[in-house]
């Protein structure tokens, strides 16, 4: 894929700067590459304060992080998008769950969402076929245990359920998964990638 | 002063972030021979402050080197930075800095006046310190550096090393962290506040906090600089066969440093490494990423990071704060453990087992 901000070889803050350079001139999402963590959890952040929706992919010891501003026009295309939309029941459907509350607001209710969420998608006549659980949203499928009973539920019914092993690694909760396998950027990734219908999180 | 300058627009990285990581330099280290004369009291492995070498029964020789690209714009500002950076070693060691040699690299580009300010800033803060600059070295380059490689002497049961901090001591930290990433937003135009605390800080020397620590009884001490809060702790806790809680939320920081944090201004830091290789881990209860990325910010002319017994901390915290180090708090506890481990947990609330 084409890289709109190349910032291989450049060190702290140089990448950051470009970055907002170019949301300040540019609207619409965009890619960003840099090479190493630094740079990557500095952009994501950055890009994250500012409201911004960020995907990071790796490959080869490179990140290339995938930039949405805030009320971007793909965005505000989405309920036509939704009103066209009807699902074949070998529809591929995957979740990608990468917090552990739904929407931002006060953090209780948040979580109550999420727990109403998952136990929807128990109830729902088109299941998800996959869902992916990363950073924070490994806690749904480990400590919480509501949570994870519904996952649970899901992936007895047929679904296939992916925690990513580096998350669970750095919140120390591998020894207390309930629900899904351990999995890696890789396997994700592919899975996201073969996605007829990617819902994130 | 001639003409303005900025400095920093000829560093590519700020101050003590330009240091080699911790990791690359052990594998390098590991494959050289070992020194094995039987005066040197410490080894380069350990991760000791200084070169520690026995010069007679009752004293001995206490040497370091610190060097660095500009991390202020101002010369002689950096040269006082660059000089209590190189200082601080000797202190973190309760030694007394005797002779300083200076070490300059500086660019055909940049008009002489201003190394010349920057030597300057190095000799007040080493005459503050008592010493004497007895020469140094000066090579071209197209990034400047400046710092000082300083000798002193400490008694020997008078020494304060990486070994000694024992279960239940108190971990006391003399200045705020964030000196990294502030001057990193600095350098890249987007700090909104002023960066004169954090300078402040900087060019202070550590000597007073040094010496009324060690007057209170210390069981070890360091100085927290390029590797960041908790790979600086962790080194002591190797040295002395224990574990530690770090308490995030208690650890004092330089006004915006989370700001700035999340503004993606962090430098370049052991945390991957260090969590990856589980020298350092997460408390599972939650700890604000943001201030997990602070435990981690490489320090320019930090403050010490001391372990001292329980039942004196409060009351040596109450006479830092009055007198050198206002900033001065508590930010852990050593734990008893096997396996040296740093666990960064939210607040010294949310600890338990210590």
């Amino acid at each position: 894929m084409e890289v709109d901000i190349d910032c291989t070889g450049l060190l702290c803050p140089e990448p950051v700067l470009r970055t907002k350079k170019h949301l300040e001139s540019a609207p619409g999402p965009f890619t960003v590459q840099v090479d190493n963590e630094t740079a990557r959890d500095n952009v994501s952040r950055f890009a994250r304060t500012s409201g911004c929706e960020v995907s990071v992919l790796e490959s080869d010891g490179k990140y290339q992080l995938t930039v949405t501003p805030p009320g971007d026009t793909r965005q505000a295309d989405l309920p036509e998008v939704e009103e066209a939309w009807c699902p074949p029941v070998e529809k591929k459907t995957v979740l990608f769950i990468s917090t552990d509350e739904v929407g931002k607001g006060e953090r209780e209710l948040g979580q109550t969402l999420m727990k109403m969420f998952l136990y929807t998608a128990t109830e729902s006549e088109i299941p998800p076929s996959t869902l992916i659980f990363i950073n924070s949203g490994v806690r749904l499928v480990t400590e919480n245990e509501e949570t994870a009973a519904h996952v649970k539920k899901l992936e007895e019914a047929g679904a296939e359920v992916m925690v990513c092993g580096t998350c669970l690694d750095y919140y120390g909760l591998k020894e207390v998964l309930k629900a899904g396998r351990v999995s890696n950027m890789y396997d994700i990734q592919s899975a996201m990638i073969g996605a007829d219908l990617l819902v994130s999180i | 002063m001639a003409d303005d300058i900025k400095l920093t627009e000829y560093s590519r990285m700020a101050g003590c972030a330009a240091k080699l990581g911790p990791g690359h330099l052990e594998e390098i280290l590991s494959r050289l021979p070992e020194e094995t004369a039987p005066e040197l009291l410490s080894s380069i492995s350990s991760g000791e402050d200084a070169g520690i070498y026995l010069l007679r029964d009752d004293l001995v020789l206490v040497q370091t080197v610190d060097f660095f690209p500009p991390i202020v714009d101002d010369p002689y500002t950096f040269g006082q930075i660059a000089a209590a950076n190189a200082l601080s070693d000797i202190y973190a060691m309760n030694a007394k800095p005797l002779t300083a040699m200076n070490l300059v690299a500086f660019p055909c580009a940049i008009d002489k006046c201003h190394l010349e300010a920057i030597l300057l800033g190095g000799y007040d803060k080493v005459h503050e310190a008592g010493a004497v600059i007895v020469g140094g070295h000066t090579i071209e380059d197209d990034e400047p550096k400046y710092g000082l490689a300083v000798l002193g002497t400490a008694k020997v049961g008078e020494l304060t090393t990486l070994r000694g901090a024992a279960p239940g001591d108190a971990l006391i930290l003399t200045k705020a962290i964030g000196t990294g990433i502030i001057t990193t937003a600095l350098k890249g135009g987007m700090l909104t506040v002023s960066a004169d605390p954090v300078i402040e800080s900087m060019r202070e020397l550590n000597a007073g906090a040094a010496s009324m620590i060690t007057s209170w009884g210390v069981h070890s001490m360091t100085d927290v600089t390029g590797f960041g809060l908790a790979r600086h702790l962790y080194d002591m806790l190797r040295a002395s066969g224990v574990a530690a809680d770090l308490w995030a939320k208690d650890v004092p920081l330089f006004p915006e440093t989370l700001a700035m944090v999340s503004m993606g201004m962090a430098a370049r830091s052991s945390m991957h490494e260090c969590i990856a290789e589980e020298k350092v881990e997460v408390d599972t209860g939650g700890v604000d990423e943001l201030l997990v990325q602070c435990m981690f910010d490489p320090q320019t002319s930090g403050g010490l990071l001391a372990a001292v017994p329980p039942e004196k901390a409060d009351g040596l915290i109450e006479a830092l704060r009055s007198g050198p180090a206002p900033k001065a708090a508590i930010v852990g506890a050593i734990r008893e453990s096997d396996v040296p481990k740093v666990t960064i947990r939210h607040s010294k609330k949310g600890s338990h087992g210590s």
